[in-house]
Parts: structure tokens; sequence; C-alpha cells
């Protein structure tokens, strides 16, 4: 009963959304405060009914209900209850719902902390992700109910997908929808704002937070994607450029671009078409990204399940939602007034050069990802477009961002001093080089462009510092003064230097792994050693074991570092029962900022085994960089200043009107 | 300068840009795609040695030979012809006698013999290699899909 | 009846929250505008800040706070205007339209599509709650077993139990498996062995490999008289294409055997097939290939066990049939057309060996090595190609 309860609480959910569909864009059409009121109740109470109908398939998993399709597909009886409940969204119908479930929560989020807004505006961003809601639900209900039934019940599930069986599974799909999804809010805000037909310096502020905060989490998705795949998928690399990896790559990088023209918006009410514009497309390349996904087009550990209907479905949303929002555009378009002015060289010169490049990157992995499919459809032919691809042109079209990145923020609006800012960084260039050609040096020399790459990498790191030190006046004002000033810099300008330093902790990791890991693939019997980035790898032997749902031949090594021991790695090569399905459990050390990697081949027949080890010199800075950029985000979105007209000062406001009026 | 010259600068610095991003990919295609094929393409097309290609298809019961140290040789079938591969490294926990792969590499002048750098053999009942299985069933292979339990 | 009366009791909250704002006094609709002044007003907070702690110089500040004061003053123009025009705005009706919407929609999508697509009073199934009562329901108790097993891997007995029960519902893996932990714990026995070889046997598709056969000698060396080992080591010669050496040691199983022993018929037609395979083809045709769709599975071996004669040609008739069907369907396979012909000319049915033949020869020429091969089977039966095209 538990179950049938919660599908129709999801059936329920639709209806609710379709409310919240209609009226309160009524509303906000007619001027009508009541039917806009209901828009926040609407939204809280599709949140609450997708809440029940999420948690109780959770409940199903919990308790291993077997009757449940899904369920009897995607678990098992006897996995850790952690990976009952991830893998709730480890498969398509659960992953659906989780996303339907975060777009729920936002909506929710907009409802609760939308005072700031305008009603009408409030009204119509919550009529939009009804909109977006309702076509979700829908399909869910109709192509991928999650609360099929089977009868009687099988005795047992089919287990989670072994690889899927981590806590990665636990951490980032969830992220990475709330960066997904959360962008969603953006596309309704804009959708919103045309329809009205009211774009200003106020939409632009009221907009980043949302923004803001969906960048956030989806850095931390992709990021949290990425180490999940280079420790578990045992190939040691941390990005494949796979299809499905742009899929939640290109919005990321057109919500970058988004976040930064919103800000030219908001302080000069430029670019404001192109912000509108942006809002769209990266909500589109997210729901581009679910198509994909989602309809079985593209194969790879994320495509769980194909099914033609499915894709036509979702192919079917993505036309009417992207196309109609570009429709709506193009009328609108041409009635938006154009905003501030400004020099080439200026901030806004700068932010325009920064979208520039992130929508012309994003549009080549698009191409990248994009053309083999529509070659296979219009001639049949196969190809891949591989990481060589995707390295070429995306890394040569990244480069003068890279170069840029310290100068934005050392620039003024409107009309900007360059060769005053290049003096400024010339610092932060010097520091590079002489930091890199250290560690070229340290690594035993190397490729003499990794010199150039790591000095770059450092140049943006103190770059983002020299912004900091300057806005803080330090050594032009006492040392206690600048301080006081630093700690008084509004947040955002803090978050900037963050996201900007984290950036080049990334490019360090990057290119110092490109340019230094070693790599070692050879056959070991026990007591034999290899050696890998100056540490000595001894093989002591295989050892059967037993997990709970898996048996394991696991290989120990010892690892020494001249002579003295420095630990113990194991890697192990499993095989899980009910899919007597192998996969291969890594072995990775950490030193520092460094990583030792070793992944179990296959037994040979003489006893030995093939063993694959990696010394991979800074990588954790790929993965910490992100963190940083992530910290940033946090930072920039509790500046007080994204909250104006929040509710704790409406009350003052709502007496207001009359006087600010009279001003 | 004017606002003109101000708006016509930026206009051609971004159509510049864009100018070169578009070169840099056609660039690009031109030298890192690799085509597709199965065994019983090979023939009809002319693959160069050298040209880097995925090769697909079932690894041939009984082929699969580990050699010196960690290369190992087996065959690739499409039930019609098959190819030789060679590859040095740890295969994926899932290459299996008899079932789907791609091996990614080129043939070297003057052999038979495809040596592949990369092997992908990442299949079951939910994840399969969609290339293999469509050019496979086109060619009238019947993939067996393992029910475990009924 | 109790999810009735929750599903009535969460619509009707639903419907009375969202009712609750369109019953509600007219609100004042804040003004539009009011919320901008505000934003502006920050801007301009904001630049009096930087400004003072010399982060921009007061030049630049003088031009921001003309700009945010412009827009500052458009706004709250509109904002003076709106609340003038909200007030007279604000007399509705209470929305009776919308009322009937909501009222409306929420049963009419919530139950219809639950309908649809739910089961209405289907019961919840935990596994817990399952398990601790599960009646007869053999998968169940496996499935307990099972769980039981993967904890305790060392209980013997318990493989025992669960193996030719796997074997029986067509587990061949899992009784392999089943069978190979029992040895590994209680020793080999003519059973686990026998089972072993058989679920082996079943997993290739009735394959007797050498894997398999291994196992059957072993168990024929614990007790010389197991038939089922003798038999399938006959079956392997057979398969093999080992025709006379198959043939005597069926018709020693037969002889060895009671003649009132289940397996007896099945012998005899083994036997009888041999027989006029040796006398009709010739040796040295190859080893039919058992994975090549057609062939018979143990499982149907064991069913062929209990047929009478007339239900066992009744069985072949659907196997040919079977396959002949997979290959109109599927013709790209040399090893199923080569088993039809053969299997139609072994059935005396020349016409329907002649149009297989036909068809194969369709997608195999007869001037291509597999079409060669053909039309030389269809030779040995006497069956002629039909005119061979160029």
């Amino acid at each position: 009963m538990i179950i049938e309860f919660g599908l129709y609480a999801l059936v329920l959910s639709l209806a609710t959304a379709i409310v919240l569909s209609v009226l309160p864009a009524v509303g906000a059409w007619r001027g009508d405060a009541n039917l806009m009121a209901v828009a926040p109740v609407a939204a809280l109470g599709q949140f609450v009914l997708v809440t029940i109908s999420f948690g109780v398939l959770m409940h199903a998993h919990l308790v291993s209900d077997f009757s449940v399709a899904n369920v009897w597909q995607n678990s098992h009886s006897l996995i850790p209850t952690l990976y009952k409940v991830s893998g709730v969204w480890g498969n398509h119908e659960g992953s659906m719902m989780l996303w339907l479930f975060i777009l729920s929560l936002f909506s929710a989020l907009v409802a609760l902390f939308g005072g700031n807004l305008p009603a009408s505006l409030k009204a119509n961003v919550l009529a939009v992700q009804g909109w977006i809601s309702a076509a979700f639900i829908l399909f869910i209900v109709l192509t991928s109910n999650p609360f099929l039934r089977i009868f009687p019940p099988p005795p047992e599930g089919r287990d989670l997908n072994p690889v899927l069986q981590d806590v990665g599974l636990a951490i980032h799909p969830p992220l990475l929808y709330l960066g997904y999804v959360g962008f969603s809010v953006c596309f309704s805000f804009a959708v919103a704002a045309l329809m009205e037909g009211r774009i200003d310096a106020a939409w632009a502020r009221w907009v980043r937070p949302w923004a803001l905060a969906a960048w956030t989490f989806l850095t931390a998705g992709i990021a949290m994607g990425s180490y999940w795949a280079y420790y578990e998928l045992g190939w040691g690399g941390w990005w494949f450029w796979d299809p499905v990896e742009n899929a939640s790559f290109m919005p990321w990088l057109a919500g970058t671009a988004l976040l930064h023209s919103a800000l030219v918006m908001e302080k000069r009410e430029a670019l404001k078409i192109w912000t509108v514009l942006l809002a769209i497309l990266t909500f589109s390349l997210s729901l581009l990204g679910t198509f994909l996904v989602r309809s079985g087009v593209l194969t790879s550990v994320h495509a769980f399940a194909s099914d033609p209907s499915r894709g036509v479905f979702i192919l079917a949303i993505l036309v009417i939602f992207i196309g109609g929002a570009l429709t709506l555009f193009a009328l609108r378009a041409g009635s938006l007034t154009a905003g501030g002015l400004f020099a080439p060289v200026s901030r806004e010169g700068a932010l325009v050069l920064n979208n520039l490049i992130l929508t012309v990157s994003t549009a080549t992995v698009l191409i990248g990802t994009l053309y083999p499919m529509a070659l296979e459809s219009l001639t049949g032919e196969k190809i891949s477009v591989g990481a060589p691809f995707f390295n070429l042109t995306f890394g040569l079209l990244m480069l003068p961002l890279l170069l840029a990145v310290p100068f934005g923020p050392l620039l003024a609006w409107k009309r900007a001093d360059l060769l005053g800012a290049a003096q400024r960084l010339f610092f932060a260039v010097a520091a590079g080089f002489v930091i890199a050609i250290a560690i070229w040096y340290f690594e035993n020399g190397g490729p003499v462009l990794a010199v150039l790459g790591i000095a770059l990498a450092f140049y943006l790191m103190v770059g983002a510092l020299t912004d900091l030190w300057f806005r803080g006046g330090f050594g032009k004002v006492p040392f206690s003064t600048a301080l006081r000033r630093l700690a008084g810099l509004p947040r955002s300008a803090i978050g900037t230097a963050f996201a900007h330093f984290g950036l080049g902790v990334s490019v360090l990791g990057i290119i110092a792994v490109s340019a230094f890991q070693t790599e070692n693939v050879v056959e070991m019997k026990p007591g034999q050693t290899v050696e890998a980035g100056g540490y000595v790898l001894k093989f002591e032997g295989m050892k059967r074991g037993q997990g709970p749902n898996f048996t394991e031949d696991r290989g120990t090594f010892s690892l020494t570092k001249a002579g003295v021991s420095v630990g113990q790695i194991s890697s192990s090569k499993r095989v899980y029962m009910a899919r007597q399905m192998p996969t291969t459990e890594a072995g990775i050390r950490t030193f520092g900022l460094s990583q030792f990697y070793v992944a179990l081949g296959d037994l040979m027949p003489d006893g030995g085994i093939v063993v694959r080890v990696w010394w991979k010199p800074f990588i954790i800075c790929i993965w910490f960089g992100a963190l940083i950029m992530m910290a940033g985000g946090f930072i920039s979105l509790s500046d007080r200043r994204l909250r104006v007209g929040a509710p704790a000062r409406r009350a003052k406001k709502v007496a207001a009107p009359a006087l600010e009026a009279a001003e | 300068m004017t606002r003109k010259q101000k708006r016509l600068a930026i206009i051609s610095g971004g159509v510049g840009f864009i100018v070169v991003a578009v070169f840099l990919v056609m660039f690009a295609f031109s030298q890192s795609v690799s085509y597709f094929y199965v065994p019983g393409d090979l023939a009809k097309a002319d693959v160069k040695p050298g040209t880097r290609i995925r090769l697909g298809g079932l690894v041939k019961t009984g082929s699969w030979v580990r050699g010196e140290g960690t290369t190992s040789t087996f065959e690739v079938t499409d039930t019609l012809s098959t190819v030789k591969v060679t590859y040095t490294g740890i295969l994926p926990d899932l290459f299996r006698e008899g079932q789907g792969v791609v091996a990614e590499g080129a043939f070297v002048a003057g052999s038979p013999v495809f040596v592949a750098d990369t092997v992908l053999a990442k299949h079951d009942e939910t994840y399969m290699p969609k290339d293999v299985a469509d050019r496979l069933k086109a060619q009238g292979v019947e993939l067996s899909g393992k029910e475990k339990i009924k | 009846m109790l999810f009735w009366i929750l599903v009535s009791c969460l619509t009707a909250l639903l419907a009375v929250a969202l009712l609750a704002p369109l019953l509600r006094r007219p609100a004042t609709a804040g003004g539009e505008h009011s919320h901008d002044v505000e934003v502006y007003r920050d801007q301009m907070a904001e630049v009096d800040r930087d400004a003072a702690a010399g982060l921009i110089s007061s030049e630049e500040a003088d031009y921001a706070r003309a700009e945010i004061g412009r827009r500052l003053l458009s706004s709250a123009d509109k904002a003076s205007k709106e609340t003038d025009g909200a007030q007279a705005a604000q007399r509705r009706s209470r929305h009776p339209l919308a009322q009937a919407f909501i009222i409306l929609i929420l049963p009419a999508i919530g139950i219809g599509l639950y309908l649809l697509t739910g089961n209405p009073g289907a019961p919840d199934a935990p596994l817990a709650a399952r398990l601790a009562n599960p009646g007869n329901d053999v998968s169940l108790l496996l499935a307990k077993a099972e769980n039981h097993l993967i904890q305790n891997p060392d209980d013997g007995a318990g493989w025992d139990l669960v193996a030719p029960i796997y074997l029986r519902n067509r587990r061949p893996g899992d009784a392999a498996n089943a069978y190979r932990q029992a040895i590994r714990i209680r020793g080999e026995s003519v059973e686990r062995l026998g089972g072993l070889g058989e679920a082996i046997v079943m997993s290739n598709q009735g394959l007797v490999n050498s894997e398999a056969t291994d196992a059957f000698r072993k168990a024929l060396s614990l007790d010389r008289n197991d038939a089922r080992s003798e038999f399938y080591l006959a079956y392997a010669l057979e398969q093999e294409g080992r025709s006379m050496e198959a043939l005597a040691a069926f018709q020693a199983l037969a002889k060895s055997s009671a003649p009132d022993a289940p397996w007896q018929p099945l012998v005899a037609q083994h036997i009888a097939n041999l027989q006029k395979g040796t006398s009709e083809a010739k040796p040295g045709q190859g080893p039919a290939n058992p994975d090549a769709p057609g062939n018979p599975t143990a499982a149907d071996i064991a069913a062929a066990q209990d047929m009478s004669a007339g239900d066992r040609q009744q069985m072949i008739q659907n196997m040919v049939a079977g396959l002949s069907e997979k290959l109109k369907a599927n013709p790209n396979n040399f090893e199923g057309w080569m088993r039809l012909v053969r299997s139609y000319a072994m059935l005396k049915q020349a016409d329907k060996a002649g149009e297989a033949l036909e068809s194969a020869l369709k997608t195999f020429p007869a001037d291509s090595q597999q079409g060669k091969q053909l039309v030389a089977l269809a030779a040995q039966f006497g069956i002629k190609a039909p005119e061979a095209k160029p």
C-alpha cells in the first residue's frame, strides 16, 4: 500500500504542477495578487508530494521490496544499506526521480526565499518551473514509472551494477543534479522576464544567487564524478571527454559565462540580451545532457537502459522548451534597450572576452560531442571523436582565457588602464616562472612546455591573490589597516579571488600530471619490485577475501622510498556474485598532493599477475582546485547584497512604497 | 575611439576568434577522428597502415593467447571474417572470449595484425558497446542477453 | 480501503491548501518596481562604500552614482504610479474559474492517471516479511538458502541441497558453482560429479565439453555403473563425430542397464540414429556445431526421456521447424543451414531439404566456400542442388 501511495503522490504532484503552471501565470498577466499567491503554495505542495514519492521509492529499496520492478532490477537484499539508498538513483527511473526531486526542491526554494522578488516575477518564475516539472513528471509516469510492480515478487534482486557500488554514487549524482537542475531557475527567470518584457539590472541581481548556487554544485558534482571515475574504473584517468562527461561540462562552461555576464548586466545594465540568452542556453544544455544520457543515444556507464519511446519523449520536451524559450526570446529581444557603454579595455570588456571564449569553447565541445551522432544518422558512418580532438581545440581555445583571468578583477569598470594592470601582475608572472622552473628541476626535467604550463598555473594563483593585495592596499597602508580592509571587502570579491585561485590550482594539477606522471605495466610475482616516481613497489602476495556480496583476490604491496618503508597498498579484483561481474578496485596512496596508484590486471597461469602502477604528481590539485572554486562560490553566495530585499528587510519595505515614491 | 570604432573593434575581435576556433575544429577533426570498423568492413574499406581506427566485434572463442609479459593476442570476429589483434597492457575486467570488444589502434605496414593501444570491453545486460551491437545485429549475429534469474 | 482514505485525505488537504490563497481577502499587490528601487539603493550604498575605501576613484564613483541614480529615479517613478493603480485594481471576485480548475484537476488527473498506471490494492512485499513467512514458495526458500550460503560459504550440506534445485530450475551456472562448492567442502561423489557434468553440459547448450567429460570420467571411476556418466560420455563421442565408438558405448549402456530403466528409450533413439547415420552418411563430416540453434539442449534431452516415440518424433519436427524459422529471419548462419539440410535429409524429407539448400545458397552462393560445402553435404544425401546461380 505504501508503494502505491508513492505512485499516487507522484501523479498528484503532476496535477499540482499543472495548477502551478497555469494560475500564477494568469495572475501575473492580469495583475491578480490572489492568483499569484497560489504559486508558492503550489510549489511547496508539489515539493512535499514529490518528496513523499521519492521517500517511498527509497523505502522500497531499503526494505528490498522486490514486488517493485525497479528494486528488483537494481538492488539486492545483501548490499550494504548505503548502496540500497544510493541505488535508488543508480538506474534510469530512480535518477529521473532524483532529477524531479531536485527540480521541485529548487521551486520550493524560490517560493521560500524569493521574498525579495516582485510578485509577478516570482509568480512567473514559479509557473515556468511548474511547466518544466509537469513535463518531467509526465515523462516519468508514462515512460519511466519507478513504481511498476511484479507479482508474484521475485525472490531476490538482480543487484546494483557493481561499478556503482561505491560512496561515489551517494555523492556524485545529487551534487551534479543540484547543479544541472539548479540552472532551471535561471531559465525560468529568463523566460519570466521575457514574458513580462522587463529586464533590467535588478533582474540580474536577483538571478545571480541562483546561477551561483547551481554553478557551485555543478563544479562540485563534476569534480566528484571525475575523482570517482579516477579511482573506480582503475584506468588511472580522471577525465575521458566521454560524451556524458561533456554533457555535464557544457552547462558548466555556459553557466560560468552566465555568472560573469550577469555581473556586467547588474553593474552596467549592458549585455542584457546576451545574459538572458545565456540563461536559456545553459539550461538547454542541461536538458540536452539529460536527453543524451537518458535516451540511450549514448552508451556509457551512465546510460542505464535504452528505450526509444523515452528518447522521443525527452526530445519532445527538449524541442518544446528550448524552441519555445528561443522563440519568445526572438520576439522580445528587439524591444530590449541597449545598456551602458564601455571601452574595449575595461572590466566589461574583460568579461565579454570571458564570455566569448567560454561560449566558443562550449560550442567546440558541443560539436565534438554531437558530430559523430549527426554523421551516423546522416551517412551511417561511425566515427569516434576522442580526447585528442578536445585536448587540441578546447585546450588551445582556453589558453587566452587563462592568460586573461587575473586581469579581469584588476580592471576598472567602463574604461581601464591595461598597462597599470599588467604592471600589477608583473610579480605574478615572475613568481609563476620561478616556481615553475623550481618544480621542473625537482621533477627531474620533463617537457619544456610543462614549464610554461606550470608558470601559467602559478600566475593564475598569484594573480588572484594580487587582486586581494591591491584591494586591501597592502604595502600602501599599514598592514593592520590593510587586513581590516581585506576583511571588509564584499564577500563576492573574496569569492572571485578564491574561484580564480582554485582554477589555477586545477590547472597546476592537470599540467603536472600530464607532464610528469610515470606509468609502468609489468607482470609481477610475489617478491618482485617495480619502480615509479622514485618509489619502489614490492609485490607481497595475493589473498582471497570475502565481502558482503562479492569475493575478491586482494594483492598486497609494500612501498618504499630510498629504502625506507612508507606504507602498504592493496588493490583487488572482485567478482560480484549476483551478476557474476568482475571489477577492479585500484589501490591509491596519497603523498602530499601526489598519488601512487596501483591497479591489478589478469592473473597469469604461472602465478604472476599483471600490475599497472602510476606515479601521479600533483594530481590531487585537480580536485582540490575545484573544491577551492566551490568554496569561492559559497563565499560569494553568502554576500549580503545578493539577498537585498530579503524577507527581513521586506517588513520595513511593505510600509515604504509611498515613502520611496516621494523620493 | 568613437563609439562606432569601439563596437567595430569588439565585433571584429569576436569574429576573428570564432574564425580561429572554426579552423581549429576542422583541423582537429582531420587529425584525430577515428572510424569504426568491424572485421568484415576491412576488406571493402582500404585502411592504410598507421591510420587510427576502432575495430569492433566479438572476441573469437579460443583465440585469446597471453604472450610474453603483458602482451596478449586475440582475434576479433564478426563471424564472417576475423582480424588478429595484439595488445600490450591490462585487458579490461569484462574482456571475455565470445563477448563484444572494441579495440583502438592501427595496422602496422606489411602485417595483417592490428596493434591496439586501447581495448574497451564494457558490457553486461545494461551496458555493451553500442557500435558493436548495431553492426553485429546488422550482420545477423544474435547477441545472447544473459538472463540471470527468471 | 485504508489506501483510498489516505488518497482522499491527501487530495483534499492539497485542494484546501491551494484554494486558500484564492479565498483570502484580495491581497494588496506590492508595487512591482519598489523591489527594483531597493536593489538600486543598495548599489548606490555600495559605490559610496567603495569610494570611501579608496577602491575606486572619486571620478569613477561619480559616474557610477549618476548611472545608478538614473535607474533609481525611473524605477521610483514607476513604483509610485504602480501603487496608485494597484489600489484601484484590487476589486476582484473570488475566482470561481480558478477554484473549479483546482477542484476538478486534482482528482481528475490524480485518480485518472493513477488508475491508468498503478495497481490499486497491490500489497507491499518487503523481503524481511516474506522471508519470515515464506509459505511454499520454492524460489523464496531457495533465496533464503542462497543468502545463508553467501554468509556461510563453507556449509557443504547447504550447497548439496541447492545444487540439484538449481539444475531442475535450469540455472546451470549456479548449479555448477554449487556442485563445485560442495565438492570443495565435502569431497567428490558420483552424485556431485555427475551433477556438475550435467550442469556444465546444460550451460553449454548441450555440448559435452572436456570439462564435463572430466567430471563424468571421475564419477565413473567412483562408480563404474553410473548410467548418467556413461550416457553423457557416449553422447560426447557422438558429438565429436566418432559415431562407431559412440554407438558401441550406447549399446553397452543399453545392455548394462535394467531393461525398464527410464533412460532406455533415449538410449535406443541414439542407437537408432547412429546406426542410420553410420550406414548412410560417410564419416568425417566433422562435428556438429553445438552452439548452432536447433541443437538439442540437455533440457530437451531430459524432456525426451519422458516421451513416447511419437512425441519424440514430434519434438524433433518442432525443433527443425524452429530452426527453419530462425534461419528465415536470420539467414546469415552457415552452421544453421548445414544443420537444417542435414536434419531434413535425416527425416527423409528430401523436398524440404532441397528447399533449404536453395534458400541457403541465396546467402552463400554455390561458388563460395560455404556454398560448396552445402552442396557437398546435400549430395551425400542424394539431394540435388537447384540450378546454380551465376
